[in-house]
């Protein structure tokens, strides 16, 4: 049994957030109906490409993010639309939506339209909600990140903030909406009750333990305002250092953490107790002689080699991977973070797996990503619309 | 109703949770209605879980950056309750103290567990086992418990002993190789913690998921979530890329994944003020290049299309950037956005707390000063539910705030017994002096 058998989910999301948060309901074992507008989730346009050949079957980042889901394409700008979206609300226990209020509510798609149709939990997932000056500003995962996230502190004082890589901050949104919708399922099925869920985006951001909460207390409690370091590293060993093949992230400040560190170099210089001394540590000359012995040290030596012995000593270091390195780690492959899948259409190729392993309820794909209205005819009947009405949608461009 | 329609109400955590990734892991569930107990060990100091040092006073906490060491200006005595790298993550939580490695205080653990529904911990591997609670011994005295492990790189496998921060799940993870400056290497990068923030929502979806199997079979489970598996889900095309097609990825700055051209952030006029700014399609370029009034570099033909200002990014950050370096940002961040282009200031942490917006949608709570925090506002949970009372409920827990209801209504102690808790030195308010000397 999937710990989500039973629940079905009206999929109005779209692009990365709202779907990675349906993403991980349905890789749970939820039905996950997509709505897609004609033409398809933009998503379907991002790479990377099976083959390198593009196409809106060949998407990575679509793939990803619509495992185990079922499509429906509904143009929601035709008139008479919003019925037959009402008929695929009476099928679920959740609707998702990632539109932007002011097009929903001139769709008509609203809290007060879901819960008339069917009283069960609706979750709305904006840039920036419902009140306020921003409302209806746009985002992009960069301006995310800039406005809410820790931009500010990353880089180098220099120079100009860094963002994260690829669309990071919009997984991190969706990862905060599965919490909201599994929240909102809770409560309907222990309590009965439908209701009107918010989360915005800014918001997620705002509150992320990635530091950003942390510095805005840090400004209430001190007026201190984050910023960003003057270089990387700090002290006397940390950071970033150069290895045979690549590179590693260290931490080695005063304490048990220089302890393990200097015992896993192995040096008898650094073994020495005095180097264990912040104040030692912070004086320039001594950083050149350590950085001496621990440079060719770490040179001389794989990413698999120095985090082996790092592991031995429970030193703070850990290698800095690729995706290629996620892919062919012997240890991530035999933990089974890799499924390897069969598609009707695109043959076989891997997948990245499961975040987390549940003993009793795996994470699994039952099925991959749809096809771009795959599923429209089947659910349409299933809603219990006859073949003409099916018919006649289908001519007037209402679904696809 | 009391539960106030709490999604969680009636669920119970036995909190052994450290650091980040637990901890709010942990969080998200008590805010939606679970009662989260922290277990507190007051002669054990766990790193980077209550605040940089035990010992943190005013000088020292001016030597390390403001996330961390950004305490009131007078610590106090008891600085693990103002830290604003943790306090905020022991919202909606309930603090008990008691020393779990001596026997009578780990009867009282036993007994936690034994009236809870999950229990979480992101511990060093062994760690648990040691005081006696590995999962065989925790299912029987809890046959239908929710176990919730959230290591660094794996409970099974060669990485189990792999020790590591955010920083290093961050490594192992995919992210830090992805986000430095273009054009240089990797060796400038600074730390983030995206991986802690990721894991902790993972923790809770996971077991959340867990909660619904057992309301539906009555069958508890253990979940066991890497923390450095969970981050490679953050940066799926990095590795469907490579897996699909033998790229590697590097940074590319803050260029756009998408496509996006110009996709960046710019400076303004001001002490370090910046931009950022994305033309995410071919109206949002001609939107920018009307707000510019149409300058002679950016009607050159070539830029049309994504393609063409692609082949020319270079040149287009620069005539951007020369444009902005001297236009105030917030003024230029409502005019770009009313022209239709994507674009938002750098915000640092003063900008957050004063931004009109966030106050307008009500993002904050203001809580009353403890003996050990001023009155600040504090965050409001990200998600609203129109009619659950989810929220921030409880203040940031102070450690032991909840000694006196734990020892006596939750465990039913006598006077007698807790009077000889006390004495033992499991019932507190901080650390004993000389973890507080020697941590």
């Amino acid at each position: 049994m999937d710990a989500l058998e039973g629940l079905t989910v009206l999929d109005l999301t779209s692009h990365i957030a709202g779907p990675y948060a349906s993403k991980l309901l349905a890789d749970l074992g939820a039905r996950v109906i997509k709505v897609e507008r004609p033409g398809g989730d933009p998503a379907r346009r991002l790479g990377p490409w099976l083959g390198d050949e593009p196409g809106i079957e060949r998407s990575g980042t679509f793939q990803f993010l619509n495992t185990n889901k079922e499509s429906v394409v509904i143009d929601l700008k035709r008139p008479g639309a919003t019925d037959v979206l009402g008929r695929l609300v009476r099928l679920a226990d959740l609707v998702v939506t990632s539109a932007p209020p002011a097009v929903n509510d001139r769709l008509g798609i609203t809290e007060r339209w879901v819960s008339g149709v069917k009283a069960i939990p609706y979750l709305e997932v904006t840039n920036f909600g419902r009140v306020g000056p921003y409302r209806d500003y746009r985002l992009s995962e960069t301006v995310l990140y800039a406005i809410g996230g820790e931009m500010y502190s990353h880089g180098t004082a220099d120079r100009e903030p860094l963002k994260l890589g690829m669309t990071a901050p919009l997984l991190q949104c969706g990862a905060m909406a599965a919490v909201a919708a599994l929240g909102a399922v809770t409560a309907y099925e222990v309590h009965g009750i439908g209701q009107h869920v918010e989360l915005a985006l800014f918001d997620v951001q705002i509150n992320s333990v990635d530091r950003r909460s942390s510095a805005i207390l840090a400004y209430r409690f001190s007026g201190r305002v984050n910023a960003r370091a003057a270089a990387s590293g700090a002290g006397l060993a940390g950071g970033i250092y150069p290895v045979g093949d690549g590179y590693v992230e260290v931490t080695a400040s005063a304490g048990n953490y220089w302890r393990r560190f200097a015992e896993m170099v192995g040096d008898p210089e650094l073994l020495d107790p005095k180097w264990n001394d912040p104040r030692f540590q912070a004086q320039p000359a001594n950083k050149e002689v350590a950085d001496g012995i621990i440079y060719p040290w770490m040179l001389s030596r794989t990413r698999a080699e120095v985090w082996e012995a790092a592991r031995a000593a429970h030193a703070l270091v850990a290698p800095l991977f690729t995706g290629a390195d996620i892919y062919d780690d012997p240890v991530f492959r035999e933990r089974g973070l890799w499924t390897e899948v069969e598609h009707a259409v695109l043959g076989r190729f891997p997948m990245l797996g499961r975040p987390y392993i549940l003993e009793k309820t795996p994470w699994r794909l039952r099925r991959l990503a749809p096809c771009l209205g795959e599923h429209t005819r089947a659910i349409l009947a299933e809603s219990g619309a006859n073949a003409s009405e099916i018919g006649r949608w289908f001519a007037e461009g209402v679904v696809a | 109703m009391s539960d106030g329609l709490l999604p969680l109400a009636g669920v119970r955590i036995c909190d052994f949770s450290i650091v980040w990734a637990g901890q709010s892991a942990t969080m998200y569930l008590a805010d939606l209605g679970a009662e989260c107990v922290k277990i507190e060990n007051p002669n054990l100091w766990n790193p980077m879980t209550r605040a940089a040092s035990p010992r943190i006073n005013a000088q020292t906490a001016a030597m390390v950056p403001a996330w961390i060491g950004g305490h009131p200006p007078e610590p106090g005595p008891r600085p693990w309750n103002n830290s604003p790298a943790f306090i905020h993550v022991m919202r909606n939580k309930k603090s008990f103290t008691v020393d779990s490695r001596r026997p009578e205080g780990f009867a009282l653990v036993r007994r936690i567990i034994e009236m809870s529904d999950v229990i979480a911990e992101n511990l060093p591997k062994g760690t648990l086992e040691k005081i006696g609670l590995d999962d065989a011994t925790i299912r029987s005295i809890r046959p239908d418990i929710i176990i919730l492990h959230l290591p660094a790189f794996g409970r099974s496998g060669a990485y189990v002993e792999g020790r590591g921060y955010g920083s290093h799940m961050d490594a192992v993870g995919g992210s830090t190789i992805l986000r430095g400056y273009r054009d240089s290497s990797p060796l400038t990068n600074v730390q983030v913690f995206a991986g802690d923030f990721f894991a902790g929502m993972h923790g809770a979806v996971a077991t959340m998921a867990a909660l619904r199997h057992r309301r539906r079979t009555g069958d508890g489970q253990t979940i066991e979530m890497a923390q450095a598996e969970a981050s490679a889900a953050m940066f799926p095309q990095a590795a469907l890329d490579a897996a699909w097609n033998g790229r590697v990825h590097t940074s590319i700055g803050n260029r756009s994944f998408e496509g996006f051209v110009p996709n960046g952030v710019v400076p303004c006029a001001g002490d370090d003020r910046w931009i950022a700014i994305s033309c995410r399609d071919d109206a949002e370029w001609q939107a920018l290049a009307a707000f510019m009034g149409h300058p002679a570099w950016a009607n050159d033909p070539r830029f049309a299309t994504p393609e063409g200002r692609a082949a020319a990014e270079d040149e287009i950050e620069r005539h951007l950037a020369a444009f902005t370096r001297d236009r105030d940002q917030t003024e230029l961040f409502h005019a770009l956005q009313a022209a239709g282009v994507t674009a938002g200031p750098v915000m640092d942490a003063r900008d957050a707390a004063t931004d009109p917006h966030l106050a307008a949608a009500g993002a904050w709570i203001r809580l009353p000063a403890t003996a050990d925090y001023p009155e600040v506002d504090w965050a409001r949970p990200p998600y609203r539910f129109s009619k659950s009372a989810v929220g921030l409920r409880t203040p940031p827990c102070l450690m032991g705030e909840h000694n006196d209801y734990v020892y006596r209504e939750l465990l039913g102690l006598s006077d007698a017994e807790v009077e000889a808790y006390r004495a033992a030195g499991h019932i507190a308010d901080g650390y004993a002096p000389d973890v507080i000397a020697s941590a």
